[in-house]
């Protein structure tokens, strides 16, 4: 690349100076979380498939300027900032267990629209 | 000859816009149901994008896949805008899911609203828009309550949420459990009641004057000079025609176990 890259041009989000290293660590985390899970659940699945796809683009790589370019979603930064936030949304899932059934039916009537007249 | 002649072409205007005017609104209706099945022409109305709805739709069932937990059911109005309808326990894992989940991203809350349907079991209804920048699409996540069941504050995952909130506290009275800084925003101090009830009278329950003997403002309880009527309020009109030819269309799942 031979440029150093000096802004993200966000405001608040500074410069990484290793993405490559950051993404592959919390990738790496959002995985063994995911594995806590039952392997039916269907957040799993999907989660794992997109962070995989992730990490093997960083496998690929270590130019961040092509990381952004093969996974097509923002600045490394923005990048790592996503990854982050599954983190920690596949660590709270953990305690809300989303994949069991639904926990209650709605009563009779309430997402009818327009309303019955009372 | 001329003048024979306009008048006869006179004549046949004349029956023409009778004509026309008999025949017009029939073709009209006819041009209007036909709209409905195919695109929408008129430049005034906005247009439904097929590709943008077939992607809400397969975001919708993706969200009912993810959380089989707490969605308990998936649609979309107005031809393109995408609802999902929550349980009350699952609101803030929901509003989670959308704000952090990679294929997600809904990071902006707009706008919380609140609904009042007097005749429903829960008759509150709390509505949340969300945007996502990232893939540029918007969903609303909808979720009910009664009149003492508390829901989940959502400031926790949205800061934004706080004074919409505090809103929909003043003027449904709705209680949000968890929320930091839970008081009246909009009404005037020492108010009393929910404005926004549907049994919430529209004179409101106390008037405020100016007192030149005490030299303030006093607050005394409304009196209307004519005496108590009761009025039919129902009108004879259909209230929503809208949904008569546009209904909401249900996202079904592909999961069996749902079903």
């Amino acid at each position: 690349m031979g440029l150093i890259k000096k802004t993200t041009g966000l405001m608040g989000l500074a410069v990484n100076p290793n993405p490559h290293h950051t993404l592959g660590a919390l990738y790496g985390k959002i995985i063994r979380t995911l594995q806590k899970m039952p392997e039916e659940s269907v957040y799993r699945k999907y989660t794992e498939q997109i962070v995989r796809e992730r990490a093997a683009v960083l496998q690929q790589t270590k130019d961040s300027f092509e990381i952004e370019q093969k996974i097509n979603c923002g600045q490394a930064e923005e990048l790592i900032i996503q990854a982050e936030n599954e983190l920690n949304l596949a660590r709270k899932m953990l305690n809300w267990k989303p994949w069991e059934p639904l926990v209650a039916k709605p009563p009779k009537g309430q997402w009818d629209w327009p309303p019955s007249k009372a | 000859m001329s003048f024979t002649l306009r008048t006869i072409n006179v004549g046949r205007n004349v029956a023409r816009v009778l004509f026309n005017k008999v025949c017009y609104p029939v073709s009209q209706t006819v041009a209007y149901k036909s709209d409905q099945s195919q695109a929408e022409n008129r430049p005034t109305v906005a247009k439904l994008d097929p590709l943008q709805k077939s992607q809400l739709i397969d975001f919708g069932k993706y969200v009912s896949d993810c959380l089989p937990k707490y969605v308990q059911k998936v649609q979309i109005t107005s031809g393109n805008e995408l609802e999902v309808l929550v349980h009350p326990d699952g609101i803030i894992p929901a509003l989670q899911f959308f704000k952090d989940h990679h294929s997600a991203q809904f990071v902006n809350l707009v706008d919380i609203a609140g609904m009042d349907v007097p005749s429903r079991p829960n008759r509150f209804e709390i509505i949340y828009n969300l945007l996502s920048l990232r893939y540029n699409s918007r969903i609303r996540v909808k979720t009910y309550t009664d009149e003492l069941t508390p829901i989940d504050s959502a400031c926790e995952v949205f800061k934004a949420a706080n004074w919409y909130e505090r809103e929909i506290w003043d003027m449904y009275g709705v209680f949000f459990a968890n929320h930091p800084d839970l008081r009246r925003i909009l009404t005037d101090y020492g108010f009393e009641g929910h404005p926004f009830r549907k049994d919430f009278p529209l004179s409101g329950y106390v008037e405020l004057r100016y007192d030149d003997e005490q030299k303030r403002v006093v607050v005394e309880p409304l009196e209307l000079a004519q005496e108590f009527r009761r009025f039919e309020l129902s009108a004879p009109w259909e209230q929503f025609p809208n949904f008569r030819g546009n209904p909401v269309e249900e996202v079904t799942t592909a999961d069996p176990k749902k079903e």
